[in-house]
This record gives structure tokens, C-alpha cells and sequence, in this order.
């Protein structure tokens, strides 16, 4: 086989659509800037979905701290918000955010411009809320937080339920402070279209995923690393969907067609926590070893709708008792006993032969609890499991060489499983 | 007498609720001595070095008389971490407090449903009855208790008392039983009317404020450097005592009303009114300058020290902010920046 068809077969060709796609979010963003509609920072794992319902336009500096970062100007921008004063162990995502616009970097480069106003949440960590607020103090402009209850191993049906009560409240509250501050009104009919919009791309992720589980795997993480950003940045909209269906139907073709992403897939690997967006070229590195990535907690967490108690019918009747909801369970922040019984079932159901777990130096609430993960994976499920120290998007805080050299025994470990 | 073990990074744990249940609350505070080899186990040694301080002595053992233990949500640490306490203790009673990070009405009923949990959980496990005079009487002793730390503070200020006796002093009174506590501090309290003040010379007033500093020895550390505590912003400091709770209300609420009202801290939203408060304790107490403390990896003090600095230089007030780590060979390390700071105020 030619090297051309080769590369063709490794990254689908409907992804490279996402282009397009991503182009078309930024566009809106400057056209918003252009016309004077109301915009809005947005941390992931907040409902992207109310402010489209309301006619902003979010901006999701997470997802522009990766196009820093992929593009190599992370590492300045992170040097540049130290010089501030912000410490060398903050969030990296944070720290390319507060360097961009120091730098007044443009769009293609991970810039954001000043906001209309700002939404956080703490569902995943408590670092959004402080980066808004930092931010927030230093362009002067409006910040709403939503604050979180976190579910742990032992929370209880009471519990849930006035947690829910809480997310609930402040949703509706968040509504009258877009109001307040931008005029636009929530209107149902809208909200609904766009929560059908939500929900159909979220369940073509997921399908996407079913996909995922056959031998050989149609598609790697040159796929979903990138095919994952309109989940956070486009919750909503049509035009994601029609891509996410396009690599469906390709990917479901290879599937029909008994072929992989690799020439060889010999192993299955699962891979926890943020890629590091710096060093993409990484995860093609081990393909060296006829490895594949088929699973990424990451990517499939933010497509959503994955609470069997969240049906499509709650979603487009009640949306904002269905984000309460939704805030409370999704794979991102998991306890640690969800978390330990997804993982074996995952492993089980996508046939994965090991588990590579990142211990993001930037994302502590995440790595947090893997330690644990992983001596349950090994000692009662007897699945392989290997931690690999780095950050997301600060290049300073990879050693590659010692990386790449972990993943060479760990891969000879699962080579010497397979012979027994 | 039986305790329920605190785990907070804050003190935002309704120790009423404990004492109502018959329980001595014992809030957890580090070792410094102690190297967290065991806890290193299920926590990456890049995370804040004091819970996991406290998790190495969960893990080698507890007080006998700890029955159950409170986790309150304090920064990120809390949530995710108290999922592996659970994970390497065997105790019938744990339970997660989640601590609102708002504090307006919202925040406030939230908080008024989980303190009821909390009272609902207790009395599950052990088969008691919280009433709510049990509760009243628990507030009435906690605020006896409050107000006289916030009147032998004030003898910092007078320069009769130390800021690492202080130190001492609140500190036992977040882990003793309360009524000796009360005792304790009332001797305190007359003993220190007829204690002679000590020279000013050469002494340099500060703020302290920060991470939990939990060490008297680092108290200890700064003064033979010449500095004096005369007023702070910690959890073992004016947090733990500066307000009082209203005794005339619906106790729960009222508990509730006083920890979403107190002075506020950098894991609240929003933080940055915790300048507010540095500022009025340096207007009311004319210090010299101002030290933040951020315990290595301690988030959220890292993220506020960049306004708070801002702020104070726009003031001309001296400020030094220092990351360190919990250990006491590590203090000396620091004593150029600290001498440096001195030589400036």
C-alpha cells in the first residue's frame, strides 16, 4: 500500500471537516465582536447551551488555550502570565489564557477578546472559577459562577436531589443575570431547538464511540482529540452534527470493511486525562508499537447525555432541571467508585489491552484519585495500568525521552501478556 | 469522650453540630515532622503537601476515640480527596460536607439542607437526637468561647500576648473538648489582665494571612526574626472567632448564616473581597506590613496573590508573599526574603 493511502487511512477523511467547522465558530465569534452581540467566556463543563439559547456567542478559552498550545506559543504565553505573578504550579490552561490576552493574540494563535461577560462553574475544578475571576477583575466585566455540589463515593438520594434543587436555582438565576446585563431574553421555543441540537451531536459521539469497540479500531485520537471541540464550543448548533455523521458513516464503513486506522493494531490502549496539545505527534508515536488509542475518558465525557435518568423527553421539556442533572454525573467527575466501575466496564467493552493514565501536573483534581484508580485496575481486575507524569499545555513539564521510554516497557509488558 | 475528626482546609465545619451529638469535634491539623510517604501512595506528591500531611497520619492511625469523621469542602483538595479517606479508613461514619463556594441566599438555603443532612446522618449512625436545644446550648458555649479569643486576641495588639501563644490557643480550642477549653481560656484571659506588655523596640507588626498555617513553630520562627503578629486572617486565627452566631434564631440556620458571613477566605467566591478584610484589619491594627503564606501547591492563595499585590503596592502598604513547604528545615531557607522584608518595614 502507497504511503498516501496509508496516511488517508489513519485520520478519517470526514475530520478533516472539522476545519471547516471550527472555522465557522470563530467566525461567528468575530462577526459577534463586529456586530456588537453580546459574547461570553464560558469554562468547559458549564451549559454552553443557555447562552446559545439566549443569543450569545461563547467563547471557550480552554479550547483556544489548545490552539496556543498546538501552534507552540503556549509556552510564551505561560511565561508571560509568571512574570505576573502567577505561580509555575498554577493551570497551564489558565496561565496561556492570561498571556494571550496580555499579548492581545489574535484568534488563530488561542487569543480571546474582552467578553460581554463570563460563566464559570466548579463542576470540574475550582481553577475556572479563580482564572474568570482573575480575569473577570482584570478587563472589567461581569462574571457569573455556578457553584457545584461534588458528588463523592457515599452521596445519597436526599443528597442528590437538593444539590440538584441548588444547580437548578442558580440556572434559572444565571438567566435573569444574562438578562440584566445583556437584554436578551430566554425564549423556550429557542432553548428547545437548541437542546435538540445538543442532544442529537452528543448521540453521534456516542455512536461514534460504539464504533470505537470494533477489532480493528476505525479511528484513533487524531480523530477525537480535535473532533471533540465542537462539543464544548458548539452544543446546539447543526453544523457539527452534519460533520459528526460524516465520520460516522466513514468510520462505520471501515468497520463494515474489517479496517482499522492502523495496518497492525496489536494493542489497545485506553488514555485518562488531557493530551498534551503541545505534543500531538506523541500519540502517532505509538502507533511505532502497532498501538491504538480506542478509548479517551476526555473526549466521550462531554458528550453529555450519557445519565440513563436524562432522557431526550427531559431534555427538550424541563432543560434546565436536565442540566442540574447532567452537572452532577458526567465521566469527568466521577468518584472514585464510578469512576473504578467505569473504567473496568470500559476496558471490558472496548477490548483494551492497557490503561495510560495522566498525572497532569496542571489539573489537579483530576489526577487526584489515580493512584487509587489504577492499584484497583491492576490488583482486582488484573488490568495493566501505567501513569505518565506531564501537562497539558506547558511543553516545560514533559520529559519526552523518559515518557516515551516508560510506554516502550509497558508496551513490552503487554506484549509478553499476549504470548501467555 | 468520643470525637468526630475534622477534615477541612477552611474552618467552615459547624462544630455546634458535633457537640449537639454528644461528640468532641476534632479538627485534624499536620505533623511537619512527618514526611507523607504513605499518603504519597494515593496522592501525587504535586499536590498541596498539608492534606496529604493529614492523610499520612489517617492512614498510620487514628485517635482511638475518632468515630467518624467530617470532610467540609474546602478548595479541590477536599471533594476528591475525601473519596480516598473513605478509601483507607474503616469508620461507620463519614460524611462530606459540601460547603457552599457562594454565599448568597441560594448558597445559604443549600447550606441549611446539607447541615440538616449532616444531623439526619448522624443520627442514622449513632442513634442519637440532635435537638434543637441541644443545639442552642452547643452555639452559646462555642460563642462564650469565640468572644473570649477575639478579647485575649486584642492583647497582641497591646503587645501583651505573643502571636504564637495566641496561635496555641486557638489551635486547642479546634481539637480539645470544649469545656476545658472554655476553662482554659477564661485563666488565660485573667492571667493576661496584669501581664506586663513587652518592648516594642525593634519589632516589626504584621499581618499574617495565607495558606493554613497550623505550625507554631513557624509563628516561633518569624518572631525570633523580629516580627510580631498582632493580627491575622487564618483559619487558626480571627476566622475561627471573629464573628459570633445568632443565639436567638432557628439554630441550623443560624450556624449556617454565621459560616456564610464570616470573614472570607480565597476558596469563597467571590475571593477577592478578602482584600476588604486585609484592608480593615490594617487600617484597625496599623501594622507594618502584610506576609502571605502560600503552602507549596495551595491553589487557591496562588491565585490571589498577584491581585492581592497589586492592591497593596497601589496602597504603599509592604507586602511579601512567600511559597513554603511544610516541613521545619525549610523555614531557615527562608530567612534572607524574611530579613530583606524586615531591613524594608
Amino acid at each position: 500500500m502507497s504511503k498516501q493511502k496509508t496516511e488517508h487511512r489513519k485520520m478519517l477523511n470526514a475530520t478533516q471537516g472539522l476545519k471547516n467547522v471550527m472555522g465557522r465558530h470563530f467566525l461567528a465569534i468575530e462577526q459577534a465582536y463586529r456586530d456588537g452581540k453580546p459574547t461570553a467566556w464560558a469554562t468547559s463543563g458549564s451549559p454552553v447551551e443557555l447562552l446559545y439559547a439566549m443569543d450569545i456567542q461563547p467563547i471557550l478559552p480552554e479550547n483556544s488555550a489548545t490552539i496556543s498550545a498546538a501552534q507552540k506559543y503556549s509556552r510564551d504565553f505561560i511565561e508571560i502570565a509568571e512574570a505576573e505573578g502567577f505561580s509555575y504550579d498554577l493551570c497551564s490552561y489558565f496561565k496561556t489564557n492570561v498571556g494571550a490576552v496580555i499579548s492581545n493574540a489574535d484568534l488563530t494563535k488561542g487569543g480571546t477578546g474582552k467578553p460581554t461577560f463570563m460563566l464559570s462553574t466548579d463542576v470540574i475544578c475550582d481553577t475556572h472559577v479563580n482564572w474568570f475571576e482573575v480575569q473577570a477583575e482584570r478587563l472589567k466585566v461581569p462574571h457569573y459562577t455556578l457553584d457545584i455540589p461534588h458528588v463523592i463515593s457515599n452521596t445519597n438520594n436526599r443528597q442528590y436531589n437538593y444539590f440538584k434543587k441548588y444547580i437548578s436555582e442558580q440556572l434559572y438565576d444565571f438567566l435573569d443575570f444574562i438578562q440584566e446585563v445583556t437584554g436578551n431574553e430566554y425564549h423556550e421555543e429557542r432553548a428547545k431547538q437548541v437542546t435538540q441540537n445538543s442532544w442529537d451531536l452528543s448521540m453521534v459521539w456516542q455512536d461514534i464511540y460504539e464504533l470505537r469497540k470494533a477489532v480493528p479500531c476505525p479511528m484513533s485520537t487524531r480523530d477525537t482529540f480535535g473532533g471533540l471541540f465542537p462539543l464544548f464550543t458548539m452544543p446546539g448548533l447543526k453544523e457539527p452534527i452534519k460533520l459528526y455523521k460524516r465520520m460516522y458513516r466513514e468510520a462505520k464503513k471501515r468497520v463494515d470493511s474489517g479496517i482499522g486506522a492502523l495496518e497492525q493494531e496489536d494493542f489497545r490502549l485506553m488514555f485518562e486525562g488531557i493530551p498534551f496539545w503541545y505534543n500531538l505527534k506523541f500519540f502517532g508515536m505509538l502507533e511505532r508499537w502497532n498501538s491504538i488509542i480506542v478509548y479517551e475518558p476526555y473526549t466521550y465525557a462531554f458528550s453529555k447525555y450519557m445519565n440513563p435518568k436524562v432522557t431526550k423527553e427531559m431534555v427538550l421539556s424541563q432543560p434546565i432541571e436536565a442540566m442540574s442533572e447532567l452537572m452532577l454525573s458526567f465521566w469527568y467527575i466521577y468518584d472514585l467508585k464510578t469512576r473504578i466501575k467505569k473504567f473496568e466496564e470500559t476496558v471490558r467493552e472496548w477490548k483494551i489491552d492497557g490503561v495510560l493514565l495522566h498525572e497532569n501536573l496542571s489539573c489537579r483534581p483530576n489526577s487526584c484519585g489515580l493512584y487509587d484508580l489504577k492499584r484497583h485496575l491492576m490488583d482486582d481486575y488484573d488490568i495493566p495500568c501505567l501513569v505518565i507524569s506531564s501537562d497539558m499545555n506547558d511543553p516545560r513539564k514533559m520529559n519526552e525521552t523518559q515518557v516515551i521510554n516508560q510506554i516502550e516497557s509497558f508496551i513490552e509488558i503487554l506484549r509478553k501478556r499476549k504470548k501467555k | 469522650m468520643q470525637k468526630i475528626g475534622i477534615f477541612d482546609s477552611g474552618v467552615e465545619t459547624p462544630e455546634e453540630i458535633v457537640m449537639a451529638a454528644g461528640f468532641t469535634p476534632y479538627r485534624f491539623f499536620g505533623d511537619p515532622t512527618l514526611q507523607p510517604d504513605r499518603a504519597n501512595e494515593h496522592i501525587p506528591p504535586t499536590h498541596c503537601i498539608w492534606t496529604r500531611n493529614l492523610l499520612e497520619q489517617a492512614i498510620k492511625g487514628l485517635d482511638e476515640n475518632i468515630v467518624g469523621i467530617i470532610g467540609t469542602h474546602g478548595c479541590d483538595r477536599t471533594n476528591r480527596e475525601f473519596d480516598i479517606w473513605i478509601e483507607c479508613l474503616n469508620l461507620d461514619f463519614m460524611f462530606f460536607l459540601n460547603s457552599p463556594r457562594k454565599r448568597d441566599n441560594l448558597a445559604l438555603n443549600f447550606f441549611i439542607n446539607d447541615l440538616k443532612e449532616l444531623i439526619l446522618r448522624l443520627e442514622e449512625v449513632f442513634n442519637i437526637e440532635i435537638t434543637p436545644g441541644k443545639l442552642k446550648d452547643a452555639i452559646i458555649t462555642t460563642n462564650k468561647i469565640r468572644k473570649l479569643l477575639k478579647e485575649i486576641s486584642d492583647y497582641r495588639k497591646k503587645l501583651v500576648l505573643k502571636g504564637s501563644e495566641f496561635h496555641e490557643l486557638v489551635k486547642n480550642a479546634q481539637y480539645q473538648d470544649k469545656n476545658q477549653v472554655l476553662e482554659n481560656l477564661e485563666k488565660k484571659s485573667e492571667e493576661l489582665k496584669s501581664r506586663a506588655p513587652f518592648s516594642e523596640k525593634n519589632i516589626k507588626k504584621i499581618l499574617l494571612t495565607g495558606s493554613e498555617i497550623d505550625d507554631t513553630e513557624f509563628i516561633k520562627y518569624l518572631e525570633s526574626l523580629g516580627f510580631h503578629i498582632v493580627i491575622d486572617d487564618l483559619g487558626v486565627g480571627t476566622k475561627y472567632f471573629w464573628n459570633l452566631v445568632d443565639e436567638n434564631s432557628e439554630p441550623i440556620e443560624a450556624l449556617a448564616k454565621y459560616h456564610l458571613t464570616k470573614p472570607i477566605n480565597s476558596i469563597k467566591y467571590p475571593s477577592y473581597e478578602r482584600f476588604n478584610v486585609l484592608q480593615k484589619l490594617i487600617e484597625d491594627y496599623k501594622v507594618d506590613g502584610v506576609i502571605n503564606i502560600a503552602q507549596k501547591f495551595c491553589e487557591p492563595v496562588l491565585y490571589d496573590h498577584p491581585y492581592l499585590n497589586k492592591k497593596f503596592k497601589e496602597l504603599e502598604i509592604p507586602y511579601l508573599f512567600i511559597e513554603a513547604t511544610y516541613n521545619r528545615e525549610s523555614y531557615n531557607q527562608l530567612s534572607t526574603r524574611f530579613s530583606a522584608f524586615a531591613e524594608i518595614i
